[in-house]
């Protein structure tokens, strides 16, 4: 009986944790690329799953387009931010200044999808919310099975271009050197849109896939970003390895919380481990190596 | 022999303060260029601006029959020139192997010719196709410095800017890199050779300029420079000063 709840447990968990990754590697990717953080990747979530929302509904049901349609509008987002936040600040030279604008264009997209959107929550059923299994006690939805292959596919591409393809190696070279990549041949500026481009997508796509779960309104995304900054923190600022590890941690720790503790003191658990973590292992999990090498 | 860098009357600042005046450099097809001068002259500086890592305030650089002046540093590298930074800056959290490829970002849709290139790189250092998989960060000063000229090279180009390349290098490797230096030469590579280490430098090289606190102070055959008493006393040391008065 309690392998089972503790298998239940842990199928939840990595379900919200695939989720948070999703969200967290964007914002990770960000700060590795640019040293910078995009507050408005919580409202890129929201209209990700505003999007899903809508396309599923006039496409009469169709979850796995409103994902698609999802990811395709946070790319759209974070190539709208980058020419006007990003690009034109950094040719400022100011390293403020973005992380400042992004606040703006968050109040800006939550007061825009307000007046859109309303403040009533919307309910969000996909087709594949009903369809249950069970398997040796444990249950699932469809829906979980389709987040765990999505994110799971997505987060593999991810891991795979970064590792293996040139521009996925220029990405990384960007992140580690920029001056340098750009002694390369490399255009360190449409590298910096790639990873704008790229984190954005994977949050309206979590968006999308987050939406069933949460409560749908105009401020879903913001709940959802305070864990992801904390994934980020504990799996080290800019590592994409550790961030995996820590949403998938986080997830785990929500769900048993909920089950075995109480599901108000699942912030608490989550913050204390943060607190934790800054005090015993600022670095993040994987305790990769930021000195600078020279 | 013809003219393939010409940078004429460089002025060249760090936001308001002025670093070089007035810098005048040619640099013709197959040469091997010195600039040496103490440390804080503006070598680097001149090396940044000539790879397009910095604006100048005025003047002008002509690459190849070119106004490279305002181009950033990522077309300067695919016209032809290449610079190795001081201080190397490999990517520490690449592998070896990861930063050569990246050297010949060029040719990334030619994966064969990527290949081929960074096998003969390994055949002119065989240290680091042992060191091929490991992070550059994890590497040796002399490893890391066989690297960073490797990856330079990936990048095919007409005219290598070194900057300091013996610089934190032990004696013996020292002298490897410069005739590494003059074999990639005798290849057809022109090199723009800054050093701190006058008399390597002047061996090495045909032409010099010496640079003193932003300007360029002299300049002419390397023979020359090395007899010439001011060069000698404030680059290569009282007692070949001495020898030279004698
Ligand atoms: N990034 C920088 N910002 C401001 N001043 C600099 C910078 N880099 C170098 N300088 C100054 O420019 C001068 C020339 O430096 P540099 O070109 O590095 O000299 P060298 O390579 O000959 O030792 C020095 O006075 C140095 O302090
Ligand atoms: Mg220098």
């Amino acid at each position: 009986m309690t392998a089972t709840i503790v298998a239940q447990q842990a199928i939840n968990g990595i379900v919200l944790g695939s989720l948070y990754v999703l969200v967290a590697l964007g914002l990770t990717l960000i700060y590795g690329v640019l040293v910078q953080i995009n507050f408005a990747h919580a409202d890129f979530v929201t209209l990700g799953a505003f999007a899903a929302y809508f396309v599923m509904h006039a496409l009469g049901g169709q979850y796995l387009l409103g994902i698609v349609a999802a990811l395709l509008v946070g790319a759209a987002l974070g190539w709208a931010i980058n020419i006007t936040v990003f690009a034109p600040l950094r040719r400022k030279g100011n390293e403020l200044l973005p992380l400042i604008a992004t606040i703006g264009v968050s109040v800006m997209l939550q007061n825009a999808m307000l007046a859109w959107f309303g403040p009533v929550p919307y309910a969000f059923e996909t087709p594949y919310s009903q369809k249950v299994f069970r398997v040796a006690g444990t249950f699932f939805t469809l829906q979980s099975v389709i987040i765990i292959a999505v994110s799971a596919t997505t987060i593999a591409l991810l891991y795979a271009f970064m590792k293996f393809t040139f521009l996925g190696k220029a990405l990384r070279a960007v992140a580690q050197d920029r001056e340098t990549a750009g002694l390369m041949g490399i255009n360190p500026n449409t590298l910096i849109m790639l990873t704008i481009v790229i984190s954005s997508a994977l949050a309206g796509m979590g968006g999308a896939m987050l939406a069933p779960v949460l409560v749908l309104t105009p401020f879903a995304g913001a709940s959802v970003i305070v864990k992801a900054f904390a994934i980020v923190i504990i799996g080290g600022f800019g590592n994409v390895e550790g961030t995996i590890l820590a949403g998938l941690l986080v997830g785990l720790i929500e769900s048993f919380t909920t089950q075995y503790l109480d599901p108000g003191l699942i912030d608490i658990v989550v913050f204390g481990l943060l607190l934790l973590m800054l005090a015993f292992r600022p670095t993040g999990l994987i305790s990769e190596r930021r000195e600078e090498n020279v | 022999m013809s003219v393939l860098l010409a940078a004429d009357s460089l002025e060249l600042a760090y936001g308001d303060a002025p670093v070089c005046r007035g810098i005048s450099i040619e640099i013709s097809e197959g040469e091997i260029v010195a600039l040496i001068g103490a440390n804080g002259a503006g070598k680097s500086t001149t090396l940044r601006a000539i790879a397009g890592m910095m604006t100048p305030r005025a003047g002008s650089i002509m690459f190849a029959g070119q106004d490279i002046t305002r181009l950033p540093s990522h077309e300067r590298t695919m016209l032809g020139i290449a610079l190795v930074p001081e201080g190397r800056h490999v990517f520490p959290f690449l592998t070896a192997r990861e930063n050569l490829e990246l050297g010949g970002f060029k040719n990334r849709r030619d994966n064969a010719k990527v290949r081929r290139m960074i096998d003969e790189i390994f055949d002119v250092f065989p240290r680091l196709r042992e060191r091929s998989g490991q992070n550059a960060g994890t590497l040796s000063g002399g490893e890391q410095q066989m690297l960073v000229l490797g990856r330079a090279m990936m990048s095919e180009p007409k005219l290598l800017c070194l900057d300091e390349p013996s610089l934190g290098l032990a004696p013996l490797l020292v002298r490897d890199i410069f005739q590494t230096i003059k074999a990639i030469n005798k290849g057809g590579t022109s090199v723009l050779l800054v050093e701190q280490n006058a008399r390597y430098a002047l061996e090495t090289a045909s032409r010099g300029y010496v640079l003193q606190t932003g300007s360029i102070t002299a300049s002419g055959l390397c023979a020359a420079l090395a007899k010439d008493t001011r060069v000698r006393e404030a680059y290569l040391g009282r007692a070949a000063a001495k020898a030279g008065a004698a």
